[in-house]
């Protein structure tokens, strides 16, 4: 099977997002603490999204860097560790009503429209809120996106083989929240970006057999 | 003072969501691929936004085990799976968050004495920030807030179990992390905290007299 890995920790946003039929055939669900080398083999990429176990992550960091290393892309959202990953990730407040009082000035003042994951969006779907920045990335790594005050929210990095693209934003876990209507346009380009395939046009919506569950995997 | 246990899903902010206090003793129980926590000596399980509902699944017949004991489980979070007993909680993403508003349907034990429900409604104006979907919930249960469409999105439940459970729609709550916000979360979280040692020492009355 090719698709996507979403490496989780049992969060449900998380979940939403990958068992949503507009997404559940391209998405995997992967708990994290189950990871191995062989249940990523076939995939085309990794998603790891906001609010993840990095502790987690950072003792699994060979499997990750192994499928990186094969030409896998790697996505990793909001916040990060440098137990695993060669950057600095720093906390900053959340602005997430400036859409309200400062409709002309959001958190994010330059985006690479250019990059397949920005490609077709207006600023507005390209930025709803961060969650921090990055204060260091890796040697040689492209910036994508800088706030007002040019610090760094979306970078990418080829040195490790594939593509490991990463961005305070949070587009898997606000989509899966569903607070944020508008998520679709990026979530489309996320996942086509990852896997080649774009999903159907249409509105996220949620499967409500999916809650509830007594068995997982 | 009570002794709670916070399931700990190694999420950053935590820690700062609760701090040992006068009231509470917090002691932090980490997920790991081997997760098997320890309640013992806990008066009240704490199972924080952000958590880990594969991990709680795997570990349900403890968490039932500690209410049969009588003690407290309280979830701000969206349990996906069945682990919560008597009570199920479903996402939903079809209702318009500018339409969102909650009501009191239930408050027996006056948890919401001084919580301005608008700071559960409204941030900077937006609503429908704290909540996410509703709960579907023992139907002897007492809802304590229900949302526009009349679905339960905060639930005490004293009879799924000897003990008490406490949830939410995944409405987060926290023992310092809305402080300087008077009749804010913070405060139905404080009254919820008082709420179960009242019970707590209501039992222990009840037990010495026996």
């Amino acid at each position: 099977m090719s698709g996507i890995g979403l490496l989780f920790n049992g969060v449900w946003s998380h979940y939403a997002f990958a068992t949503a039929p507009k997404y559940r055939g391209l998405y995997r669900l992967i708990y994290i603490h189950d990871l191995t080398r062989e249940s990523i083999a076939s995939l085309d990429a990794l998603a790891i999204p906001f609010q993840s176990n990095h502790e987690a992550i950072a003792r699994r960091r060979d499997i990750i860097y192994e499928f990186l290393a094969a030409g896998g892309k790697v996505f990793v959202e909001g916040d990060s560790s440098p137990a695993w990953i060669d950057a600095q990730w720093s906390d900053r407040p959340v602005n997430n009503w400036w859409w309200v009082t400062e409709p002309n000035n959001p958190p994010v003042a330059d985006t690479d429209y250019a990059h397949p994951l920005f490609q077709g969006l207006a600023p507005r779907h390209a930025c709803w809120h961060t969650h921090g920045v990055y204060t260091r990335v890796p040697e040689g790594a492209d910036v994508l996106q800088r706030n007002g005050d040019g610090e760094i929210i979306t970078w990418q990095t080829t040195r490790y083989g594939g593509t490991l693209l990463a961005t305070t934003l949070d587009p898997i876990v606000e989509h899966g929240v569903g607070q944020i209507t508008h998520l679709d346009n990026f979530c489309d380009n996320l996942t086509a970006w990852l896997c080649g395939v774009r999903p159907e046009p249409g509105t996220m919506t949620v499967d409500a057999d999916a809650f509830g569950i007594d068995r997982f995997g | 003072m009570l002794r709670a246990v916070v399931i700990d899903n190694g999420l950053h902010y935590l820690e700062h969501s609760f701090r040992s206090n006068d009231a509470v003793a917090y002691r932090f129980e980490r997920i790991g691929a081997e997760f098997d926590p320890v309640f013992d000596g806990a008066d009240i399980l704490i199972v924080p936004n952000g958590s880990d509902h594969i991990a709680m699944l795997r570990v349900r017949e403890k968490v039932a085990r500690f209410l049969d004991a009588g003690h407290a489980l309280m979830c701000f979070d969206g349990w996906f799976t069945n682990w919560v007993p008597g009570n199920r909680w479903i996402m939903d993403n079809s209702r318009p968050t500018r339409d969102v508003r909650y009501a009191v349907v239930t408050d027996r034990h006056g948890v919401m004495d001084g919580v301005e429900i608008d700071t559960l409604i409204f941030s900077h104006g937006i609503s429908g920030w704290w909540a996410c979907g509703y709960i579907e919930p023992n139907p002897a249960a007492h809802v304590l807030l229900a949302d526009t469409w009349g679905r339960a999105i905060a639930v005490i439940d004293e009879v799924s179990t000897p003990g008490t459970i406490i949830l939410t729609a995944s409405g987060p709550l926290g023992d310092g992390s809305y402080d300087g916000e008077a009749g804010g979360p913070g405060l139905l979280y404080h009254n919820l905290i008082g709420y179960i040692a009242r019970r707590g020492a209501h039992h222990e009355r009840n037990r010495a007299t026996l």
